[in-house]
């Protein structure tokens, strides 16, 4: 599921990746370079529509997110309990529409075996998430 | 350049409204120029968003033209969406800026009613992204996407975003040409029905009808255009970086002020894009009225209520004067006129010399900020 791989773009003058994949760069008259990204990214942000256009059912649960590499992409999800910005999701193609589901620890873990080479650079990026969610727990303590 | 007057502004109660939009727009177009003391403009230009799809009408400015009187008067059309009034608003400023004509009338309306909310919404959201739109994402799905972001990003709290709707409404209550006549509750609001995660019905304006027009001239009158900007960004909400701020007004407002040769410390009133409540707080820090973190505190404390120290659609903004689409930009620039030629009955702010009027296009893809000024 984590391995699905979505078609993007990338402009060779700014670098800036747009999924799904663009003729023209929104930002410079070039045309843009193909690219796959891999499915997982975070949320970075979510809603659930309760009266959705003809053609959908309610409630239509719709999130942005934002793939690893930076592009960012709209996609349904059958679910959004529990769902946070920041939260990591992944994404998956049924009949070409595109949905996001939570990524239990289980695959997180997995995620970042695959995403870091030496063991130095794992015990870094866990460490560095560890810090980081200590961090955003004080910050939501504090507000 | 030469220097633009608004020398007439009129408008046609918002709301509900069985008449043919030409007929409204034609009652806008002759409050106009009764109070400009002409006859006949030079040219005109109408606004309208959509009138292909809500009416089934297509040639419009000719339409419209006809309408009024004015068949032997050039006419056309100017459409950026929801600023589709602002938009039209400017190019009767830069023709008369650039000495091509003396006196243009624009009038902008929309007519919507007549169809059912899903339609409307349909409608209305063509003006969205076709990729993000097959996914279902309607005006008020992006923008609570928008909202959710804002809300976790800078710690604005539901009641902050409830008090723009409360405030808008009591405005609303003093204009009897306003869709709600009735205020309402920061209760009323959070309890009203969910729309889209974390937006309710009362934080979103309502679907109107209505016409609003002017005539900006070469001679002389008691409101001058001080600055006029437009701003833009991607049709994508996803090819954004960021969802908090729209940096189609932040480059709109940096090219009216400069214009102006004044900031936002001499804007002495507002009228804001406020199609969903939390709107007007992203673009109160946009536009430099507020400093950047502080929209929700000063909302709260009162500050850009009719009789705070700034204050924000005093006509009761898209949320409760209505949102007529095409005739927005130019209601709001008709409250601005209203409000320093002291004709605001009911909710005239005191001694106001400069007023701004910020119009969103899309989900902010065409932004407008219009600056006004008195003469006297």
């Amino acid at each position: 599921m984590i391995a699905e791989q979505i078609a993007a773009s990338r402009c060779p003058r700014c670098d800036m990746l747009v999924a799904p994949p663009s003729t023209y760069c929104p930002h410079h008259p070039v045309l843009m370079q193909p690219v796959t990204l891999p499915g997982v990214g975070e949320v970075v942000s979510f809603t659930t529509l309760h009266t959705p256009p003809q053609g959908f059912r309610s409630p239509l649960h719709l999130a942005l997110v934002e793939l690893d590499g930076g592009a960012r992409f709209v996609c349904h999800g059958a679910d959004v309990r529990g769902l946070r910005i920041g939260a990591a999701v992944a994404i998956e193609a049924i009949d070409d529409i595109y949905y996001f589901s939570h990524l239990g620890a289980m695959e997180r873990a997995r995620l970042f075996w695959r995403r870091t080479g030496r063991a130095g650079d794992r015990v870094n990026a866990i460490a560095r998430s560890l810090a980081k969610r200590v961090w955003k727990g004080r910050d939501r303590a504090a507000s | 350049m030469r220097e633009v007057f608004v020398a007439g502004a009129g408008m046609t109660r918002i709301g509900r409204r069985s008449e043919p939009l030409p007929e409204l727009m034609a009652d806008a177009a002759h409050a106009a120029l009764a109070e400009a003391g002409l006859e006949a403009p030079d040219a005109i230009v109408v606004a309208t968003m959509n009138p292909e799809e809500f009416l089934g009408d297509g040639n419009f400015a000719s339409h419209v033209a006809t309408q009024i009187g004015f068949a032997d008067v050039p006419a056309l059309r100017v459409e950026t969406a929801t600023s589709s009034g602002a938009a039209a608003f400017y190019a009767g400023f830069a023709a008369v800026a650039a000495g091509l004509r003396q006196a243009v009338l624009i009038v902008g309306g929309e007519k919507m009613t007549h169809l059912t909310t899903p339609k409307v919404s349909e409608l209305i959201g063509r003006s969205i992204d076709p990729y993000e739109r097959a996914y279902g994402a309607t005006m008020p799905a992006l923008a609570g996407l928008v909202t959710r972001s804002l809300m976790s990003k800078t710690g604005l709290g539901q009641r902050e975003i409830a008090q723009v709707a409360v405030k808008n409404h009591a405005n609303a209550a003093r204009n009897p040409l306003a869709h709600f006549q009735q205020a309402v509750t920061v209760e009323e609001v959070l309890e009203s029905r969910m729309v889209a995660d974390p937006l309710r019905l009362l934080h979103c304006c309502p679907i109107s009808d209505g016409a609003a027009a002017v005539v900006v001239t070469a001679a002389p009158s008691r409101v001058r255009v001080a600055g006029i900007g437009q701003g833009t960004d991607t049709l994508a909400v996803r090819h954004r970086r960021q969802l908090t701020a729209f940096t189609a007004t932040r480059m709109a407002a940096r090219e009216a002020y400069a214009m102006a040769g004044f900031g936002p410390e001499r804007v002495d009133l507002a009228e804001v894009h406020d199609a969903f409540a939390p709107f007007e707080l992203i673009s109160l820090e946009d536009l430099g009225l507020v400093p950047p973190g502080k929209a929700g505190r000063v909302t709260l404390d009162g500050d850009t209520a009719l009789d705070g120290r700034l204050p924000v659609n005093p006509s009761g903004g898209l949320k409760a004067r209505g949102h007529p689409l095409a005739a927005t930009g130019l209601a709001q620039i008709v409250e601005c006129v209203w409000q320093l030629t002291g004709r605001a009955h009911g909710r005239q702010v005191s001694g106001a010399r400069h007023a701004l009027a910020h119009s969103i296009g899309g989900l902010a893809t065409n932004n407008w900020v219009t600056l006004l000024e008195t003469t006297g």
